[in-house]
């Protein structure tokens, strides 16, 4: 830790590139939005349109990620705070989808052909 | 408890204490249980006294309850420890004294020195005690006390959520010793799983205790992970790069990643088991949709990082004892570091195999089985570098060394009987039975305990400025290792004959001889712990012929031990520039290690606060009132936590400046006498001679 890196911008980063991300990032969320509503408005089949809203969804994420808190694969400090975003996503991810594949195998067997028993299996998690 | 909830005293009455069981019925259980509560109240009058004999309440209260400093709260979390630690022990030989007369017959089928209801409270205390009040505040404390020296810190990122999380710690510990007196503890076992300790089931206050003390103290655990870690990222001193810290820190950072993602599933899987007793929910119930596997599940998703929790502080104990005592260079520190990290994620993976029997398909088992398996890789490779370490070392037989001998050779049988049972084939035939309790016994104690006890025994001269007698300590340590063996070793086997583990009472005579070799091991246990005590005594009594002022008693080569002992409140007089790996041994090999630096500045230090401890009396408040269901107590505290919070945020605070001059005074005191001590060489380690100030010339680590 040979300087400080309690988050203090770079000094390089002038104030218009600075602005000029919040912009874009901002357009972006924007546009995605718009697209999520034009998904649902359309005359999409719903899964299609569920996908569409998903992947929207997951984008405008990344947007907020990169374009507002500064998160990216560049630079010391931003490099850390998106190395630690994508330690706990895998984390997390590890967790609900361990207890995801535990507990619906769990569920099917548990309550298969108890009166609970296609509840359970539609939805296995509870 | 009579039906019902007085709006002032909640559930609270006169039939709560072990007493009024003892007066209904005379017989070896109760007057367990009332012996048990009587030497808490006589305990608690005679600590009382003593302080007020002594008028220490005013120095406690000013140099220690209220100090935010690292180093002393790591030590108050250590002597947390050892109190509940002798707690635990006592209660274990109970259990092994219980289990050597409980042979029933076909008549009289329970048998025992207690009964079972009370040998159920027996066991599911000695395991919470065990793991959340004696191996958590150990290694916290441990790691509170050597991180920030280690990395060239003065203090923690947050001195005063340090405080809290203690507070919070120590609240969640006097629930448990509460419970002696007023009520009954849970009989769930230290996991508490529903729908038994459902409201159905256990409808009493002793789950509710065990929820509550884990609640308060898991809330102090993560708040001591954020802690560690923001410690370790954004504190080291300039040029301690991350490769250059000891690898007592990479084990610390490892714990304070575990501690953050891990203690909130204990907290969530409590919390829903909080909301199914007092507000009717239905998450583990077996009606209404709820489901009691997802409770195993959660709580083991905390459960299995903190088995890692609790090791890798030891491991990271042993690398630095093993380096230092073997005067040798730590043998492969890349793939200790890479070691100590692929444990600290794989940890995440491997849940399941706590519950291998509970229902679910053989394609799930194996999959965790095999992530269960791998991650005994890097443990194993860490076993491997801490011999080669050692490998033609010049070896000194201290008490550390004889703890991490012992744990060699007792360590590899734990983990090979815990590859044993991640064979989900293997672990039907023997789950749940005693089997089972020597192999976690066999991991924990010589894993975390022989590490903790070694690292006190290391460190214990830096924070009183005397060593503990060496004599005391491997005798201790001898016996540790003795009493383990003979207490777990028969449970190998008895779990092999098939007898279940928490079984009050059984029918085979056959169980009989390794009960009572198990109830030697538990008496050796007692010596042992007798022993432990007694080395602090006597080596407090022998504390001037002991004194290492010179402050490097061991011919150390990190950072810590560059200060003097007792180390200073500030630690350093001035932030050490950092330019190697293990510098201060860097430094011995450069020449002369004690140079003092070119100037002095004023050092600002976190000044005292009660706030921990008004926390802490709040949340143990909180606790103590929604256990006996005292509604006005527990909102009163309820608010009273935030209420502190906001009116600390309201005050300014200054921090206490240690001027220049006083810094310089104290700093050219320690040089002038390290200047006049005579260097100890290695033979003299042990003698009076050892002053703190090593014969640099000898150093080759």
């Amino acid at each position: 830790m040979t300087k400080p890196n309690t988050g203090e911008l770079d000094p390089q980063d002038n104030a218009a590139s600075e602005v000029r991300s919040y912009a874009i990032g901002f357009i972006v969320s924007l546009l995605l939005t718009v697209g999520a509503f034009a998904a649902v408005l359309a005359d999409l089949p719903s899964t299609w349109a569920i996908i569409c809203i998903c992947i929207a969804a997951l984008l405008q994420i990344i947007t907020h990620l990169r374009n507002f808190l500064h998160l990216s694969f560049s630079g010391g400090q931003s490099r850390e705070d998106l190395l630690l975003v994508l330690f706990s996503v895998s984390l997390l991810a590890i967790m609900a989808g361990g207890t995801w594949y535990i507990m619906s195998d769990l569920g099917g067997r548990m309550h298969d052909g108890g009166e609970a028993g296609h509840a359970a299996h539609a939805m296995p998690d509870r | 408890m009579s039906g019902q909830t007085s709006p002032i005293f909640g559930n609270l009455n006169w039939n709560v204490t072990p007493y009024t069981d003892l007066l209904r019925d005379v017989n070896s259980s109760t007057i367990v249980g009332a012996g048990a509560a009587s030497v808490l109240v006589l305990g608690a009058i005679a600590g009382v006294a003593f302080l007020t004999y002594m008028r220490w309440w005013g120095p406690l209260y000013r140099n220690w309850l209220t100090s935010p400093d690292a180093k002393k709260i790591g030590v108050m979390y250590i002597v947390l420890a050892l109190v509940m630690l002798a707690r635990g022990i006592i209660e274990g030989f109970v259990i092994r004294a219980h289990q050597a007369t409980a042979l029933g017959t076909l008549t009289a089928q329970e048998s025992g020195l207690v009964a079972p209801d009370h040998f159920a409270q027996l066991f599911s205390t000695h395991g919470t005690i065990m793991i959340f009040f004696v191996a958590m505040p150990l290694l916290i404390g441990l790691i509170n006390f050597v991180l920030p020296q280690q990395l060239g810190a003065r203090d923690m990122a947050f001195p005063v959520l340090n405080q809290v999380s203690l507070g919070l710690t120590a609240a969640g510990a006097a629930l448990v010793m509460v419970s002696l007196l007023i009520g009954k503890f849970g009989t769930g076992g230290w996991t508490m799983y529903p729908p038994y300790t459902g409201k159905i089931f256990s409808p009493g206050e002793g789950v509710d205790y065990w929820l509550w003390a884990i609640l308060i103290s898991g809330m102090g655990s993560t708040l001591t992970g954020m802690n560690f870690a923001v410690t370790i990222f954004k504190e080291r001193a300039p040029g301690m790069h991350m490769m250059r810290m000891p690898l007592f820190c990479w084990t610390s950072l490892c714990v304070a990643i575990m501690l953050i993602y891990a203690m909130p599933a204990l907290t969530v899987s409590s919390l829903m088991l909080v909301l199914d007793r007092y507000a009717d929910f239905h998450f583990f119930t077996n009606a209404s949709g709820g489901n009691m596997m997802n409770y195993a599940n959660i709580f083991w998703m905390f459960g299995h990082p903190e088995v890692y929790i609790l090791i890798l502080p030891a491991f990271g104990v042993f690398s630095e004892i093993s380096s230092t005592f073997s005067g040798k260079r730590l043998y492969g520190y890349t793939s200790l570091v890479i070691a100590s990290m692929s444990i600290a994620v794989i940890s995440f993976t491997v849940w399941l195999h706590h519950f291998f029997t509970m229902g679910q398909s053989a394609g799930v088992n194996i999959a965790f089985g095999i992530a269960t398996m791998i991650i005994g890789i890097p443990t194993g490779v860490k076993i491997y570098d801490w011999m080669a370490t050692m490998w033609r070392g010049r070896v000194r037989i201290t008490a550390p060394i004889v703890y991490l001998t012992g744990f060699f050779l007792l360590f590899v049988i734990g983990g090979l009987s815990g590859i044993i049972l991640a064979n989900p084939s293997i672990d039907y035939q023997v789950h749940n039975s005693t089997f089972l309790v020597a192999h976690f016994h066999n991991v924990i104690i010589p894993g975390v305990l022989y590490g903790m006890l070694a690292g006190i025994h290391y460190w214990f001269p830096k924070a009183f400025g005397f060593r503990l007698c060496e004599t005391w300590g491997r005798r201790t340590a001898l016996l540790f290792v003795g009493g383990f063996i003979f207490t777990f070793m028969p449970l190998y086997v008895l779990g092999l004959m098939g007898m279940p583990r928490r079984s009050p009472t059984f029918q085979n005579p056959d169980y009989m001889p390794w009960m009572y070799i198990a109830a030697v091991g538990a008496v050796l246990m007692l010596c042992a712990l007798a022993s432990l005590f007694w080395t602090f005594w006597t080596s407090y009594r022998n504390r001037l012929s002991l004194a290492v002022p010179g402050g490097d008693p061991w011919n150390g080569s990190t950072l810590e031990w560059s200060s003097p002992a007792p180390v200073p409140e500030w630690s350093f007089p001035r932030i050490p520039q950092v330019t190697a790996r293990d510098d201060w041994g860097e430094a011995k090999r450069a020449g002369d290690p004690w140079k003092a630096p070119e100037r002095y500045c004023d050092i600002e230090m976190p000044a005292n606060t009660a706030h921990g401890l008004l926390i802490a009396a709040a949340a143990t408040g909180l606790g103590f009132a929604m256990v006996w269901h005292i509604w006005w107590l527990a909102i009163l505290s309820f608010l009273a936590i935030p209420g502190l919070i906001a009116l600390r945020g309201l005050r300014v605070i200054e921090p206490k400046i240690i001027t220049a001059a006083e810094v310089e005074e104290a700093d050219q005191r320690f040089r002038q006498q390290v200047a006049s001590l005579a260097p100890a060489t290695r033979a003299d380690e042990e003698t009076e001679r050892n002053r703190g100030v090593p014969d640099i010339s000898e150093f080759a680590g």
